[in-house]
């Protein structure tokens, strides 16, 4: 068993938070969190030299030809940094499913570009009425002869869709869910940018028989779960680092804030609910460790694992998240509160990321529902 | 609640809800009904709707427009206009500076103020935290220099609720550094307008600006404005924060916003049904609903001992404090649950445009709301504080 990174993924972790905390501190975040666009396309433009953006494509179409695990590295890292640029929505859910699901042509002709930090991509699957819901959406997709398709329908919570150069959008066709790569400049496509709480860009985006492609012709289904899962491993990691930096923070404000003339982490009220946060993130980087494990799995049988793993390493994570954000801010008092201050930005983050493709009680009915973790045995009482 | 009330006590809140209804204008109830943000207008136009009735300070004495009423109808006023979604009048006019002043302030003090702060023709902001003193409120800084028949105030105070409408702010400042902290600070009424204040913004996480920075330089203040005696300003400080601690539960808006929650469930599409049919966001919503109706019944229990004669703050106040903000951070975090992804954005508007559909309700304040209500387990006393007061006074340990 060998549960630590390896020389690569050390030095990637080492390189990447010395690069970080030099040019993505508080001071230029808050530049770029400002800023019309809310990110920074030099940055991005860094981090697809630095190989960031690729790293799990395939060599053959400009990436790096790494795993989820080096992706794990790079998403804790921004976590810990809450860089604001769509790493997750166009390298991991957007690269992921063209990899996946997209034909040799697909490939050729989006990948490359994502690669080099000029192509953003977003996955526009949550509709009004779906909730978390995935599988059944409204929006149609129509095929006419000669084998071009139109999408028609509405989708929101569009993360990276306020950027997003192509779309990768869910629709039904004669009853089968598909994904259909659409140009975010197409005709009939309207978009509607927001920001986030976090200051993450998304998008509700209108489809009104919007020219699109078939993503590749393999099961639809198939692909959107991978890509929903290595998703939140990703999210995963990148909450490990919020929380760990949040916490780090409190730690510390604790011993340097004064009342009553001593650090109020001199109360042992304090000192033990900040205990409890640390076993927490114990807990959380755990659970980071077997969601990784379970999508970057090669074992066989893995594949039917990998979903139910993923969701009970998020429902644990969700739980530190919320304890972690709530505590830090309480104990930072007023000051947590402010944006002048980062611990509020990461309780941002992390209350956005535990509600982007599920909630905790969405994920708890599902791992009940597929048998939880544990089989059931029948007691042998003779 | 009704249940429990006698005969004139159920009439008394019948005609309490009554009054609500038809003289507070329908708009403003509905903005607070669906958590949008009001204007100082909005509030001012409320409270002086409130106070041509005599309904803005009834906890004031009878003589500056306060109410013969016992503790239960007062419960029933506040309770009952929470229910009616009515803007409540401005804490720092009616439970903060107006009862200091009106039970520690001169003759002459208490004629020039009581009157416009009832009727809020003065906006007072509170001006007690300061950078270093949080929670030691009595470490503050903030100095008042005797000078003649004037204080010179300097310092600065912080976290200054909606100080950018101030138009006094009743300060806690330090007239005496040779002594124990508490023994040395003084209770100042000081014109905003003045030379040498000023007031600055902080931004807060929810997106909006609630709270300020007040700095004072130099600013001369006329010795007339000092409540009560010099250097008795604490005592006055904590006759002010018992009375900000019984109406802090907030209880009636604990139940609007719980009733809004499950209303907004109950339109919300899951795989299965409505949200409201999901066993596990039932199973938590009820739970909060059992939860609040004994918090309910803990109120209704001490204001009947304290209707039976004892009028001293009661500690037991403090177990009101922290159950009712932990509840209503946890009602805010319900509805941030029942918005789901479309909850996740900062929007100004519901409405997209561009032939999009409208957000769902609820989708342009959850989210802040629920940043915003951080607040209510920190001010006032935070839970941490209320701990210690509950662990000194009634376990005493
Ligand atoms: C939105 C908002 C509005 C406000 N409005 C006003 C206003 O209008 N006027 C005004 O004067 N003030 C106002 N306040 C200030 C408020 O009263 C203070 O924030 C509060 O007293 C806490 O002080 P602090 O923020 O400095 O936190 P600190 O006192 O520094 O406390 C930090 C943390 O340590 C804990 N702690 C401190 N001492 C102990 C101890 N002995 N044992 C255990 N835990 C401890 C606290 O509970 C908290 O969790 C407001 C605050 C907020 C957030």
């Amino acid at each position: 068993m060998d549960l630590e990174l390896n020389d690569i993924q050390q030095e990637l972790a080492s390189t990447l938070s010395k690069y970080l905390r030099s040019e993505y501190d508080t001071a230029k975040r808050e530049e770029i969190l400002r800023s019309d666009e809310g990110i920074s396309r030099e940055h991005w433009q860094q981090f697809a030299e630095m190989g960031l953006v690729g790293l799990a494509v395939p060599e053959n179409y400009g990436g790096a030809g790494m795993t989820f695990n080096e992706v794990a590295v790079v998403a804790e890292a921004f976590g810990r940094s809450l860089v604001l640029e769509p790493f997750l929505a166009t390298a991991v859910l957007g690269a992921n499913a063209i990899v996946l699901g997209g034909s040799e042509e697909q490939k050729q002709e989006i990948l490359p570009g994502v690669c080099e930090g000029q192509t953003f991509l977003a996955l526009a699957a949550f509709e009004p009425n779906s909730r978390y819901a995935l599988e059944s959406p409204e929006t149609s997709a129509t095929s006419a002869a000669g084998g071009s398709v139109t999408i028609t329908g509405e989708k929101n919570s569009v993360l990276g869709g306020d950027v997003a150069d192509h779309f990768i959008v869910t629709a039904v066709e004669n009853g089968e869910l598909g994904l259909f790569l659409v140009a975010a400049d197409a005709t009939g496509v309207t978009r509607a940018a927001h920001r986030q709480a976090d200051g993450l860009g998304s998008a509700s985006v209108k489809f009104d028989n919007a020219p699109a492609q078939r993503l590749g012709g393999g099961d639809a289904r198939e692909v959107l779960a991978e890509v929903i899962d290595t998703g939140n491993a990703a999210i995963i990691a990148e909450a490990v680092g919020a929380m760990e930096a949040s916490l780090t923070m409190t730690a510390e404000y604790l011993k340097t804030r004064e009342q009553f003339g001593a650090p109020i982490g001199a109360n042992q009220a304090l000192q033990h609910r900040a205990s409890d946060l640390y076993a927490e993130l114990e807990y959380a980087r755990s659970m980071a460790l077997y969601s990784r494990l379970a999508v970057t799995s090669e074992a066989a049988g893995a594949e039917k694992d990998r979903h139910r793993d993923v969701i009970a390493s998020k429902i644990v994570i969700d739980q530190s998240a919320r304890n972690i954000s709530q505590e830090s801010i309480q104990m930072h008092g007023g000051i947590g509160m402010t944006m002048e201050y980062p611990i509020g930005h990461y309780a941002k983050r992390l209350t956005v990321m535990t509600r982007t493709f599920d909630d905790a009680d969405s994920l708890t009915a599902e791992l009940a529902e597929i048998g939880g973790l544990i089989e059931p045995q029948a007691a042998d009482l003779n | 609640m009704d249940t429990l009330l006698n005969a004139e006590e159920r009439e008394f809140a019948q005609q309490m809800r009554q009054f609500y209804r038809t003289e507070i204008p329908e708009e403003l109830r509905f903005k607070v009904a669906t958590g949008q943000e009001l204007t100082k207008d909005d509030m001012v136009t409320s409270q002086r709707i409130l106070n041509q009735h005599g309904y803005a300070v009834p906890n004031w004495p009878v003589e500056w427009g306060g109410q013969d009423w016992t503790p239960v109808q007062r419960h029933i006023w506040l309770e009952e206009m929470q229910l009616a979604c009515v803007p409540q009048p401005l804490p720092f006019n009616v439970s903060m500076v107006g009862p200091v002043i009106a039970t520690f302030g001169s003759q002459e003090i208490k004629e020039r103020f009581l009157p416009a702060t009832a009727n809020i023709d003065i906006w007072w902001s509170q001006g007690f935290s300061e950078p270093n003193a949080g929670s030691d409120l009595a470490s503050l800084k903030t100095t008042a220099v005797r000078d003649g028949d004037k204080y010179i105030v300097n310092g600065q105070k912080t976290w200054t609720t909606l100080g950018q409408y101030g138009d006094w702010i009743f300060n806690l400042v330090r007239t005496d550094s040779t002594v124990k902290k508490q023994a040395g600070i003084s209770f100042l009424l000081i014109d905003m307008k003045s030379p040498g204040v000023t007031v600055r913004p902080i931004q807060l996480i929810d997106g909006g600006h609630e709270v300020n920075e007040v700095f004072f330089d130099n600013v001369e203040v006329p010795v007339e404005n000092l409540v009560g005696e010099e250097n008795k300003g604490w005592t006055y400080a904590k006759f002010l924060l018992g009375n900000e601690r019984t109406g802090i539960a907030r209880i009636g808006s604990s139940k609007v916003n719980l009733a809004r929650a499950k209303a907004y469930a109950a339109v919300t599409k899951t795989a299965r049904g409505t949200l409201l049919d999901d066993p596990l966001f039932s199973a938590r919503l009820t739970r909060i609903e059992a939860e609040l109706t004994a918090l309910e019944m803990t109120q209704l229990r001490i204001l009947s001992t304290q209707a039976a004669g004892s009028d001293k703050p009661d500690p037991r106040s403090s177990v009101l404090k922290l159950k009712g903000s932990q509840l209503q951070e946890d009602i805010s975090e319900l509805l941030v649950d029942v918005l789901g992804p479309q909850g996740l954005d900062f929007v100004s508007d519901r409405v997209q445009g561009e032939g999009l559909s409208d957000l769902p309700l609820g989708a342009v304040d959850a989210l802040p709301a629920y940043f915003n209500t951080r607040k209510v387990t920190i001010y006032g006393g935070s839970s941490e504080v209320q701990r210690g007061i509950i662990s000194k006074a009634l376990l005493g340990l």
